[in-house]
């Protein structure tokens, strides 16, 4: 492991259980305390040299975690570790998107790159992108979403509800995994239909998920309207993300610099140059009116006073992101609705590729119910080259496959092919037998 | 501004920061190979069986003035940003000086006084087309070719031409393509400026060939019995950039109607982005072409002012079927993209289509294309500037880049465009003035409206205007003062005004 700073000790704490850790770090003294707390093995000095990978022991290793808080050396440590021992599997993170771009498309040889902006944006949209929803999960970097609705008993759309399935005009790219009826679960075929009062559970494309809850809600008001204070990195994908779900969003940054250029970057968003601390332009933009607001800029202290202020002018949610562990309890006390930490996200996601390589990300539904899977397909699965309609019905179903980086949302006529990343929702109980089929 | 008095003071005193001494000696090269470009009417008059000497004798002066220019100053191995403006400037001013002298040594009793003579000039490599010429078709066959390559050389530029093929400039060149390529923004088609300014003259070549063949076809085939080899490269020359010259006293309209709807699509064509036709022709990206906003708001204009005219003239019943919208959009087509033809004299229009025609030359086509005036880019971005304006009204912390094609735009770019329209009514106001007044102490008949319809016309670089400036008229009864004023207003025009306005002004010249 390369980095002692908050994602690492998460990772550490997390880790050192069942793996035999040893941990690198330019500063000593973070080593100092956590080899005390856990039976790691530290090195002091630069991780992204061959000689103190090579002392750590890197021929040997099977796993690498670079998460310090740059991302060039976390890289140069994945690089020249993959060379030292080809066996290694090498997890980066990154803060900059662009990486993790070039990592989709195939241009960073490393096995997972996470960024704490796109985590922190996925949450974010989880707690506010669908309002309807129960419970939602991204996958496929926010290209495929899994959601639970309550299926509202004012729900009048009778084009899908009470509808048979295979009659029901359901959204484009999107699919009906499950219907919990009561105490059981209903194989959503053909003839099955959704009826009001029920809980489903579908697959789809952001925008289909969307669409699902327009239908789902009934007449409660759609989240439409965002305010984020501080575009940063972090403010940068999370308006991002939820543009992409065609939420109007509305920034704020007190840089004028940085302004420009984030307006720039995002034409759908309206970006105003603005501290959002003096109540004439909180007032006269009619910040009060938006739906929720996100505080992501730099200062926890400034993010508290800005996200008090919110809330005295009528801004009904706020969500807070979080850079120091102890400011949690304050917004907590404060009174802000949700309060996402980075690096915390970032430290979950990185333990999560340590447990299971293959399996990308694992969501939970219904308690332990359900999971979905996110599974690459192995060569010689014996599901390769079948046709969609040929799978055998097990009640596991494959929501989405992503191909080339690109989602896609089969039909019967298409086929699985060796590489193809799915999304499977499946009884929790099937699990690693379908992992196993695939 | 600075007076001639100052400027000697200053000269004396030695601070001056423009290096005078390299930029004319570029000027004296530049001007050297000029000359070579009066070989070719020369070429066409001996084929005529007409006396080559008026070309042989201006071109013996100008390679002797290039040469002693040359000769005479020290000359530098690359041009600064400041010399560039004083070289554009000079050299254009001296491409009209000598390339005049063919229609003085001609002995042609139209073109006989100098102010004629250098009026037709500019107005030739200016590719404005106004015309002091009264009795066009009594000139001699090579003299007329003249008068179109020199529109040919003027359209793509012979900064452009000479960053392309001599040696000299393959340093520091970039201060000069920026002065003489039309529109805020250069588009680069490769890393170089030298490959870039070659890629424009290929294109413009090719288009240039593919309309003459074009041209020369219908002649061959018989579709139109009045084309000829001869009038097929003379029209190819002053099409492609958007020039307006014609050896016809009635323009195109002299010719059929399959030739005027060709005339119509290449006019269309030179007044589009070089780069994207670039990006057509040679990588045969058609997408591009479509999602440029330009080019679309571009030919939406043409959209309506050809409707807006073929409309007035079917309600008016002055033309009726094919031929309304024939003539309608031709001569809309001629004056948005600055070219000039025209296929019937639309002097005799209603006032209606007069002002409307007067408005058009205020557009311009695209930027990076042969085209003059304001050209559509900067239109559109002043929209959008003020659109933003009504917005920051309301809401003051915003901040909304402009975007144009997708892309953010400068803020520096969007004030040299606000700028330049500023600079551009302003000259156009004071020309039409200045004609005005020295209509009115001549007591000559010029009604205000012709006044303005001439200075818009040689500062869009479009060149007809109305009354006996009309399409078929001559611009011969303006006083030589008033033809001044125009020779300068076409200068201004062709290079942007801002690289010939710096030249007086003394923070300009100043270390």
């Amino acid at each position: 492991m390369i980095g002692a700073g908050q994602v690492g000790s998460t990772v550490v704490e997390a880790l050192h259980d069942e793996h035999e850790l040893t941990v690198i770090d330019l500063d000593g003294s973070r080593l100092g305390p956590l080899s005390y707390r856990h039976d790691i093995s530290t090195i002091e000095g630069n991780g992204a040299t061959r000689s103190v990978l090579l002392e750590a022991g890197i021929k040997e290793a099977g796993l690498l975690i670079a998460c310090t808080s740059r991302d060039e050396p976390n890289l140069i440590a994945a690089m020249l570790a993959k060379k030292l021992n080809p066996e290694v599997r090498a997890v980066v993170r990154a803060t900059e998107v662009e990486y993790l771009e070039a990592w989709h498309e195939r241009h960073l040889d490393v096995d997972l790159v996470v960024s704490s902006e796109i985590e922190t944006a996925y949450a974010v949209s989880r707690t506010l992108g669908v309002p309807a929803a129960r419970q939602t999960d991204v996958f496929a970097e926010g290209q495929v979403q899994i959601v639970e609705f309550d299926v509202e008993a004012t729900a009048v759309d009778d084009a899908v509800i009470g509808r048979p399935l295979r009659e029901a005009r359901i959204p484009a790219d999107s699919k009906v995994a499950s219907i919990i009826r009561g105490d059981s679960a209903v194989v959503p075929r053909g003839d099955q239909s959704i009826e009001p009062g029920d809980r489903v559970i579908v697959i789809g494309s952001p925008r289909a998920a969307q669409e699902w809850s327009a239908i789902i809600a009934g007449d409660r008001p759609r989240l439409d309207d965002v305010v984020i204070y501080g575009a940063g990195r972090i403010g940068v994908a999370v308006a991002e993300h939820l543009l992409r779900q065609g939420i109007r969003v509305r920034m704020i940054e007190s840089d004028r610099d940085r302004a420009r250029l984030v307006a720039e970057k995002l034409p759908d968003a309206r970006v105003f140059n603005a501290t959002g601390l003096d109540p004439d332009f909180l007032e006269r933009e009619r910040i009060g009116q938006s739906r929720a607001a996100i505080f992501a800029m730099r200062d926890d202290a400034k993010n508290h006073y800005a996200a008090t202020l919110a809330r005295i002018h009528g801004v009904g949610f706020t969500i807070a992101i979080v850079h120091e562990p102890i400011s949690v309890e304050v917004f907590e006390r404060a009174g802000v609705n949700v309060v996402v930490n980075p690096r915390q996200l970032t430290a979950e996601e990185l333990v999560r590729f340590a447990h299971d390589p293959r399996t990308q990300q694992v969501a939970m539904l219904e308690g332990d119910r359900y999971e979905v899977l996110d599974v690459t397909v192995r060569p010689e699965s014996r599901l390769v080259n079948t046709r969609f309609r040929d799978l055998p019905m097990t009640g596991s179903l494959i929501g989405a496959i992503v191909r080339e980086g690109k989602a896609i949302f089969p039909h019967g006529e298409d086929v699985l092919l060796p590489g193809d990343r799915v999304i499977v929702f499946t009884d929790a109980r099937r699990a690693s037998e379908v992992e196993q089929a695939l | 501004m600075i007076s001639v008095a100052r400027l000697r003071r200053a000269v004396r005193r030695e601070t001056i920061g423009v290096d005078v001494g390299a930029a004319l000696n570029l000027v004296g090269a530049l001007v050297k190979y000029l000359s070579l470009a009066f070989l070719f009417p020369a070429a066409v008059a001996l084929g005529y069986g007409e006396s080559p000497w008026p070309f042989v004798a201006a071109g013996a002066i100008t390679a002797a003035a290039g040469f002693g220019l040359e000769l005479a100053t020290r000359g530098k191995e690359r041009v600064g940003v400041r010399e560039g403006f004083l070289v554009v400037a000079l050299t254009w001013a001296c491409a009209a000086g000598f390339g005049c002298l063919p229609y003085l040594l001609a002995g042609e009793s139209q073109l006989a006084s100098p102010a004629n003579a250098f009026f037709e000039s500019m107005s030739g490599f200016t590719t404005t087309g106004s015309s002091v010429l009264t009795d066009i078709e009594s000139l001699p066959r090579g003299l007329l070719m003249w008068r179109q390559f020199t529109q040919w050389l003027g359209g793509m530029g012979i900064i452009v031409l000479a960053l392309a093929v001599l040696p000299r400039l393959r340093v520091g060149g970039r201060q000069l393509f920026e002065s003489e390529v039309p529109g805020p923004e250069v588009e680069r088609l490769a890393a170089s400026i030298r490959e870039t300014a070659r890629r424009l003259w290929v294109v413009y070549i090719a288009l240039t060939g593919t309309l003459a063949a074009l041209l020369y076809g219908f002649a061959a085939a018989g579709v139109d019995d009045r084309m000829s080899l001869y009038d097929a490269v003379a029209h190819a020359f002053t099409t492609m950039p958007t020039g307006g010259f014609s050896p016809e006293a009635e323009s195109l309209g002299a010719f059929g109607a399959a030739t005027q709807w060709t005339v119509i699509v290449f006019m269309l064509v030179a007044g589009t982005n070089f780069a994207l036709l670039y990006a057509l022709l040679a990588r045969g990206r058609a997408r591009a072409l479509l999602r440029d906003e330009e080019l679309r708001v571009y030919l939406g204009l043409v959209v309506v002012a050809g409707f807006v005219i073929v409309a007035e003239l079917l309600a008016e019943g002055i033309l009726e079927g094919e031929a309304a919208v024939r003539h309608g959009l031709f001569q809309a087509v001629s004056i948005l993209t600055t070219t000039g033809y025209a296929s019937v004299d639309f002097n005799e229009w209603t006032a209606l289509a007069a002002v409307a025609i007067v408005g058009l030359m205020f557009l311009g086509g695209s930027a990076g294309s042969t085209a003059g005036s304001i050209k559509v880019v900067r239109h559109l971005l002043i929209g959008k500037s003020l659109r933003r304006e009504l917005d920051l009204a309301v809401h003051p912390e915003v901040v909304a880049p402009l975007r144009f094609s997708g892309r953010p735009v400068d803020e520096k770019t969007l004030r040299a465009v606000i700028a330049f329209v500023l600079l551009y009514t302003g000259l156009f106001a004071a020309g039409a003035l200045a004609l005005t007044i020295d209509a009115a102490i001549g007591d000559r008949a010029v009604s205000p409206f012709e006044a303005i319809a001439a200075a818009a016309t040689t500062l869009g670089n479009v060149g007809p205007a109305f009354g006996f400036a009309g399409p078929f008229g001559s611009f011969e009864p303006f006083s030589d003062f008033s033809k001044a004023v125009m020779i300068v207003l076409m200068w201004l025009g062709r290079l942007e005004i801002v690289p010939v306005l710096v030249l007086f002004t003394r923070r300009y010249w100043r270390a």
